[in-house]
């Protein structure tokens, strides 16, 4: 069967959950009421105005019409068009706004996994020992605490009482020096850029971390007492070694299993993160776009998470396939 | 009579569980000696796995080595001593840790685990973890480990062996992961292999092959076995000497024809009893009474005395030690007071009581009663 | 080999698929509640959890009668005095024993004040009335909903079960927070369309758990044996499949409930929960968030809150899991 193999059919399978997502999106922002034809035009709009707007963002046609429409849009790469940014292609709009929140998933996951892996080791490795009890009380409180809270917490600290950090906004590293006061180098836009994101990836990331430090733990708790461990203890192999190589990859198993269902907690996370720090990212986009009944937006922002989301998942997938030959090996008897 | 490779001596391995202290295994003593296969039989929970894990030292909390002494090739493996203040403690001279790891577990000792399922990390290929334990164990690099090790997946009788040797556990059956297993230990070319109830788990045509596969490899290699096992007919056809477990106890130890043709403990004979022969057409078999009581508080006395249809009164209040019972040349020895002229506690005297079903009835205090002992 | 455990022809027997010899029994697959129970009588954190709810969930119960039996009596009497004389109000004042640039706080209103001068305890402590409300009943909506779905997909199996899951993974695919605001801004902005909206989107996770256990169970002798005996299928999942799978759904509802009040917290902080003037911890923290600077106290109560709630639930259901586990207990 083999990786390559198994990958292909995981993008076939995410086919026709986009379509789901798609189709779930568009009966669901329909549903919206409110009229936000009347909001573009202002009071007593007349109505050969409200007819011409109507014709032009295609609301004159009934919903099934207005689906398949849309559908076909889609696949051709157009979302519609903005009401509110009035003008603007959703597309370009989300594409504008995408990298930002990039950015902060993969910088938050990436602090979540280079903390929580070695903290749920080391946990497992001396279980009951002070570092473990340490170590499980920070995750229980990481999992527990609203990461806004976390946000504002960060903000009000060092962002204001010590200011040490920037307490609102993004700055990408590829941003031209000449848009930021006090940088003149590519490296001072990286660092103001670090400099940024060190708050937002905390509040994003704390509660991955969390989790994954539990799952780790427990993971790794319950492969050392598996008996192939043992038996590797039994022929001699040095218990550093059974850490490192026999233990752990096996470990990661569940691990990766609780990555990808953080991942939908994660851009819901995103969302609240962007609006703590005033971060012009997806998760703001698509807020402002409900409160403004911007139709094509929402649709182009929810369906754009989906993607995002399906994409996580696959790359999860692809993760535990790689480790565990079973997936994508199948079952072969001789 | 050469030293024997493997000594043990009143071993004990108790258990310290929030319910109590689990005496698992409380004093058993044997040899195994060079080119021999002893069996070590007894029901689920007698404490044969803990027994030969305790000799290779991989007895995990709450597990712990209580007392006595194994030694290997003269080596002491596991011994106390009293120190200065009188309490009991490890003997200076005592391997390590790191000494048991490097010399013993594999390289001089190897054991089989019973689960061939469980036994194998499932995201390693077959053939890396058979050659991970030649380079640990037999001092090889990576090249010539390999080909040893597709080498000895032939000789344990799987086909392909060098395609093979690139497969994951999950794509073989459980005969062939048990003989990768049996491949892992030969390979390491130990003196002595531990395989603990290595065919529990396989079909009774399987098993056979592979013990007919054991007996040819230990006449090639000569090497030791230890054979766990419940089943008597396995005992019949492979082992040379026998020891029984009850309870953490050996209650009978003897060569192999001795046992089966001159039986010397009420168990071994219920054991012998209850399992079906061809050569015999019975009404109904004749199961042992009753089950095996927990090891936490174990029966006084014998602790075979609730089950046994021999048992006497005083074999509620003495605790029969194994002694020789038989001027056989190999040593015969049975913890049974049935045997009144070696053990004089009276058993003749003293009245039959009536074994019941009900485990623990009639242990009363987990002490022991006085031995019988000068 | 009609056996229940999985057949496999792979020259194994099913009684020999156990655990490892020496002093470990057998392991049991189910284990009953009030076994349960006693284990997790002697957890300390997981009674630590079960006091915390209790006591939570009292405070939310004496809040309702309070509101709206006794007409805000506890609030005035008890809790704290609140402020009602427009001229005398107190805005944003610090807690009892600090000092801020509006005043110095004190014991009337010893967590301090909001922005328009009530009182932060009372209005925590009415706080905990929704987000009890809310954890409670949208986790019931989940479970519910996930376990029709998944008992019914995991027990006819087939087609049945592979439309059911893709429906429920579509479901899953869209972000939770995404898809709940979505739900609220097309049907309405309020507690009741938050709750059901996260109701809803917790379904998935429940039908999943459901749906697995269901297919482990339904392969148990004495399914067939009511199967064979004519029981209809209906009464064979609410009487024998249902109760056997609940162990570990039960853990999942636990801490599903954590999980629901921290959604909903988030929800009423983007605006899209409760509605003020009704407090809630989500919508204090979102006011608050326009004070940091005067009053950076006023942020801090309600996410601790928060906070101590869902650590309670958590440390029950960590607690329950450990309980349910047989292997743990050994």
């Amino acid at each position: 069967m083999g990786l390559a193999r198994y990958t292909l059919r995981r993008i076939l399978q995410a086919i026709p959950v986009l379509l789901g997502i798609a189709t779930i999106t568009f009966f669901l922002t329909n549903a919206i009421p409110g009229d936000p034809i009347k909001i573009m035009l202002g009071p007593s709009p007349s109505a050969q105005q409200i007819a011409t707007i109507r014709a032009q963002y295609g609301l004159d046609q009934p919903v099934y019409i207005r689906y398949l429409k849309y559908l076909w849009a889609v696949v051709h790469g157009d979302l519609g068009t903005s009401i509110h940014f009035t003008g603007t292609p959703v597309l370009t709009k989300i594409l504008q706004r995408l990298p930002v929140t990039l950015l902060l998933l993969v910088s938050s996951f990436t602090f979540a996994l280079v903390t929580a892996i070695p903290m749920g080791v080391v946990s497992a490795k001396r279980r009951n020992k002070p570092v473990d009890h340490v170590s499980r009380l920070v995750a229980l409180i990481g999992v527990s605490t609203p990461d806004f809270w976390i946000g504002l917490m960060l903000i009000i600290l060092f962002g204001y009482y010590l200011g040490w950090l920037p307490p609102t906004d993004l700055v990408m590293p590829w941003a031209d020096p000449a848009t930021l006061e006090h940088a003149t180098t590519r490296l001072d836009v990286i660092v103001t850029s670090i400099q940024h994101l060190i708050l937002p990836t905390i509040t994003l990331g704390t509660l991955q971390m969390a989790a994954v430090t539990r799952i780790e733990r427990s993971s790794m708790l319950e492969v050392l007492s598996e008996e192939y461990v043992k038996l590797a203890r039994a022929y001699g192999v040095k218990e550093t070694t059974i850490l490192r190589k026999h233990a752990f990859r096996n470990a990661q198993l569940p691990v990766i299993t609780i990555v990808g269902l953080q991942l939908t907690a994660a851009l819901g996370g995103a969302v609240l993160t962007e609006t703590v720090f005033s971060i012009s990212g997806m998760g703001r986009l698509i807020i402002t776009a409900i409160n403004s009944q911007d139709y094509p937006l929402v649709m182009g922002t929810t369906l754009f998470f989906g993607l995002t989301f399906v994409v996580g998942v696959i790359l999860t997938d692809l993760s535990y396939a790689y480790i565990d030959p079973r997936v994508s090996y199948g079952e072969e008897e001789p | 009579m050469s030293e024997p490779l493997l000594t043990v001596r009143d071993l004990q391995t108790h258990f310290f569980t929030e319910e109590g202290v689990v005496r698992a295994v409380d004093g058993i003593s044997f040899d195994v000696r060079e080119g021999e296969i002893v069996g070590l039989v007894g029901e689920s929970g007698a404490g044969k796995s803990v027994a030969v894990q305790s000799i290779m030292r991989l007895v995990e909390e709450p597990g712990e080595i209580v007392g006595g002494e194994v030694t290997f090739r003269g080596e002491t493996i596991f011994g106390v001593e009293e120190g200065p203040d009188g309490e009991l403690r490890e003997q200076e001279s005592m391997l390590s840790n790191a000494e048991m790891r490097e010399h013993i577990r594999g390289r001089e000792i190897a054991i089989i685990f019973q689960d061939p399922m469980e036994s194998l990390n499932p995201v390693f290929t077959v053939g890396g973890q058979l050659r991970e334990f030649i380079e640990i164990n037999r001092d090889m690099d990576a090249e010539s480990a390999k080909a040893e090790a597709i080498q000895m997946l032939r000789e344990v009788g799987i086909p392909e062996a060098e395609k093979r040797y690139d497969d994951y556990p999950h794509q073989f059956s459980g005969g062939m992961r048990q003989r990768v297993l049996i491949a892992m230990a030969l390979a390491c070319e130990p003196s002595l292999i531990i395989a603990d109830e290595p065919t529990t788990a396989l079909d009774v045509t399987v098993e056979g092959q592979i013990l007919e596969m054991v007996a040819d490899l230990q006449e090639k290699y000569g090497t030791s076995f230890i054979w766990v096992t419940h089943d008597m007919g396995v005992v019949a056809e492979i082992c040379d000497r026998v020891n029984v477990m009850y309870l953490g106890e050996i209650i009978e130890q003897a060569e192999i024809d001795d046992l089966f043709y001159d039986t010397q403990h009420p168990y071994t004979e219920a054991l012998l009893d209850s399992i079906p022969r061809p050569d015999q057409t019975v009404e109904e078999l004749d199961p042992i009474k009753g089950v095996m009581p927990e090891a936490i508080n174990p029966p006084s006395g014998c602790r075979f005395h609730p089950r046994c249809p021999d048992a006497r009164e005083v074999c509620t209040r003495v605790h029969p030690g194994a002694r020789e019972v038989t001027d056989a040349a190999e040593p015969h020895t049975a913890a049974c007071l049935k045997h009144e002229s070696v053990f004089g506690a009276g058993y003749t005297e003293s009245q039959p009581i009536e074994s019941h079903a009900g485990a623990n009835f009639g242990s009363g205090l987990a002490a022991r009663g006085g031995e019988v002992d000068e | 080999m009609a056996h229940s455990d999985a057949s496999v022809d792979d020259g194994t027997t099913p009684e020999s698929r156990s655990t490892t010899g020496g002093v470990n029994e057998r392991v049991e697959a189910r284990v009953g509640l009030s076994y349960t129970l006693s284990q997790l009588r002697r957890d300390p954190t997981a009674m630590a959890g079960l006091v915390v709810i209790v006591v939570m969930t009292v405070v939310a119960i004496l809040t309702f009668v309070d509101a709206k039996l006794l007409h805000y009596y506890f609030a005035t009497h008890y809790w704290v005095n609140p402020e009602n004389d427009p001229s005398t109000v107190k805005t944003l004042m610090p807690p009892v024993g600090l000092t801020n640039i509006f005043g110095e706080g004190s014991w009337a209103h010893p967590l301090g004040t909001d922005y328009r001068g009530r009182d932060i305890l009372v209005r925590l402590v009415y706080g905990t009335r929704i987000a009890i409300q809310v954890g409670f009943i949208s986790t019931a909506i989940g479970l519910v909903g996930g376990t029709t779905v998944g008992s019914v997909a995991g027990y006819y199996g087939g087609w049945v079960d592979d439309a059911l899951m893709r429906a429920v993974e579509t479901l899953y695919a869209i972000p939770f927070l995404v898809l709940v605001i979505a739900f609220m801004a097309a049907f309405g902005r309020d507690l009741t369309y938050a709750m059901v909206g996260v109701g809803i989107t917790t379904i998935p996770s429940f039908a999943r758990l459901i749906r697995s256990r269901v297919v482990s169970v339904r392969e148990e002798d004495y399914i067939e044996a009511a199967r064979a005996a004519g029981v209809r299928d209906r009464n064979i999942i609410l009487r024998h499949v249902i109760p056997n799978s609940f162990a570990p759904v039960l853990v999942q509802a636990t801490l599903q409930i954590g999980v629901a009040i921290l959604v909903v917290a988030g929800l009423s902080f983007l605006g899209f929960g409760v509605q003020p003037p009704t407090p809630s911890w989500g919508q204090m923290l979102a006011s608050a968030r326009g004070y940091l600077l005067p009053d950076a106290w006023y942020s801090v109560w309600p996410g601790l809150a928060i906070l101590l709630t869902v650590v309670g639930f958590n440390l029950l259901g960590d607690g329950l899991r450990d309980a349910l586990d047989p292997r743990i207990n050994n």
